[in-house]
């Protein structure tokens, strides 16, 4: 497949994968977990690096493994949950610079881990994210409305019989490989906005929880694609083409949300 | 012979290492209407949650329509679908896309994975006819997080009824209601029980309500301190032991002149 028809379609899996889970991970306040988790990717690369081991592999079982630790971290620490979060990400974050900076037969780029390159991506990227889209979308056919619950308040979804705890998990779980997986193509620094933006963007429009959905999803894709040719068109860097187009996206809804917040119903 | 509809045996719950619920015990009969009143920080919202398996316990026994909780909350999905929770507070964080008719809808699930699509229809007819039962078939596009606290409060009565069940448990439910839409909460909690058998635990502050409306009123203050009808928990020497001394049961005087019932 050539590359740029490999990278839309990178950028399309991953748009959708992020307004999917983003528009669940907005309304737990879980944007800045998602910032954290794109940072500590960092550390698994450069942790699969010197190993010798392939990053990509590396990866997945290290953000998951993160995401557990730092669910858990922040459901006991009396801290508050957003400064522990950055004590997190900035930390492994200058550790992994630091790792990435001692070894000597790394020839990757920082700037590429750091803004995403499309150009990196592999057949087998685009095979595990398309594997990962329809498990998230079977995930969340079957326990969507559970998750929902759970979103609004977790007394209620207890009383009810959702087991909350194992949802919240395999949200968490989700989420991390989301991350991992696409983070070559979007970059440490900028993959929370794919969760973030989209999901903001909808929220604003959307009179009801299925069309929130779906807008989320699509305007991940939509504005992936549209990211990815304005940077391939003028040679920008794909990560940051992809936000400054989801940004766009984001005022026009500003802009056509009324007060009640919301044009689509 | 009266069915059981909850029996609570020597139940003890501890938070933080305190017992903060200590050996109570008690039980519901078919169709009561039962009131647990106490002081603020006399564990009745740890109690409720602590028989709906919100909560663990640690001490003593629950048992829902003759079936036992477990001690972290396990309960048959069978048994689960016949109880509802009307909770004192939702935490609804970040102001959900979700309207009052897709809300009312999520209590009509069985618990368990299912496709959205499963049961369209007769989840859908479930929710107008609960919207309609508790006069929110006007709201039922609108979304939940913008109406006021006494409409969720109606609208999640609609969560609780959209299904046949047999046990409420409501915490504080009239709070913040209007005396109109309070009247009309109590009328639609009588015919649930008169016209489909329900069973009512209510947490509440309002004793007036509590006289006017309950059969059976439960004291608690971390242990259960009294129980009975309304005239004996509520006669004005328990109520000095419930909420200490000095406490004087207050009578509510009208412009007409018109007073409430005194004990």
């Amino acid at each position: 497949m050539p590359f740029l028809q490999r990278a839309l379609l990178a950028g399309m899996l991953s748009g959708a994968l992020g307004g999917l889970l983003g528009s669940f991970a907005v309304l737990r306040q879980l944007s800045f977990f998602s910032d954290a988790l794109g940072h500590s990717a960092l550390l698994g690369i450069a942790l699969g690096v010197s190993l010798g081991l392939d990053p990509t592999l590396v990866l997945i079982p290290f953000a998951v493994l993160f995401a557990l630790g730092v669910n858990q971290l922040a459901r006991r620490s009396r801290l508050p949950g957003d400064a522990l979060l950055n004590i997190i990400y900035s930390s492994s974050l200058a550790l992994a610079v630091v790792v990435l900076s001692r070894l000597p037969g790394w020839k990757g780029g920082l700037q590429q881990l750091l803004f995403g390159d499309i150009l990196g991506v592999t057949g087998r990227d685009l095979l595990l994210l398309s594997a990962l889209l329809v498990v998230t979308v079977v995930i969340l056919l079957l326990t969507g409305r559970r998750q929902v619950l759970l979103t609004i308040d977790e007394s209620l979804a207890l009383s009810r019989g959702v087991a909350s705890e194992a949802q919240r998990l395999l949200f968490v779980i989700l989420l991390a490989v989301v991350v991992a997986l696409s983070i070559k193509a979007v970059g440490v620094l900028l993959i929370s906005a794919f969760v973030v933006i989209p999901a903001c963007a909808s929220r604003l429009i959307s009179g009801n929880f299925r069309l929130y959905l779906l807008l989320s999803a699509l305007c991940g894709a939509g504005c992936a694609v549209i990211g990815l040719l304005v940077s391939a068109a003028a040679d920008l860097p794909s990560g940051p083409s992809v936000v400054i187009v989801q940004l766009g996206v984001f005022l026009l809804a500003l802009l056509l949300a009324p007060r009640t917040g919301r044009v689509v119903s | 012979m009266v069915e059981t509809i909850l029996e609570v045996s020597h139940l003890t719950v501890r938070r933080e290492g305190r017992a903060v619920v200590d050996d109570v015990s008690f039980q519901l009969r078919c169709e009561s209407d039962t009131a647990l009143v106490g002081p603020n920080g006399a564990g009745k919202s740890t109690l409720v949650q602590a028989l709906l398996g919100i909560l663990p316990h640690h001490g003593g026994s629950v048992h829902l329509l003759g079936h036992r909780l477990g001690p972290r909350g396990q309960l048959g999905a069978a048994v689960r679908s016949q109880v509802a929770y009307l909770p004192q507070t939702l935490s609804l964080r970040g102001r959900l896309p979700l309207t009052v008719a897709e809300f009312v809808g999520l209590g009509w699930d069985p618990p368990g994975p299912a496709l959205p699509w499963h049961g369209a229809g007769a989840r859908s007819q479930a929710v107008r006819t609960a919207l309609t039962k508790t006069d929110c078939h006007d709201l039922a596009q609108r979304l939940f997080s913008d109406l006021s606290a006494g409409q969720q409060k109606r609208v999640l009565l609609a969560f609780c009824v959209v299904r046949p069940r047999r046990l409420l448990i409501l915490d504080e439910a009239q709070a913040g209601l209007d005396p109109r839409a309070s009247d009309r909460f109590h009328d639609l909690l009588y015919q649930l029980r008169r016209s489909e058998g329900w069973t009512i635990l209510q947490v509440s502050h309002d004793l007036e309500m509590v006289r006017r409306t309950c059969d059976t009123v439960l004291c608690l203050n971390r242990s259960l301190r009294c129980s009975g009808s309304p005239d004996h928990a509520l006669s004005p020497h328990q109520l000095e032991g419930l909420y200490g001394r000095g406490y004087v049961p207050y009578a509510h005087r009208h412009a007409s002149g018109a007073a409430a019932p005194s004990p």
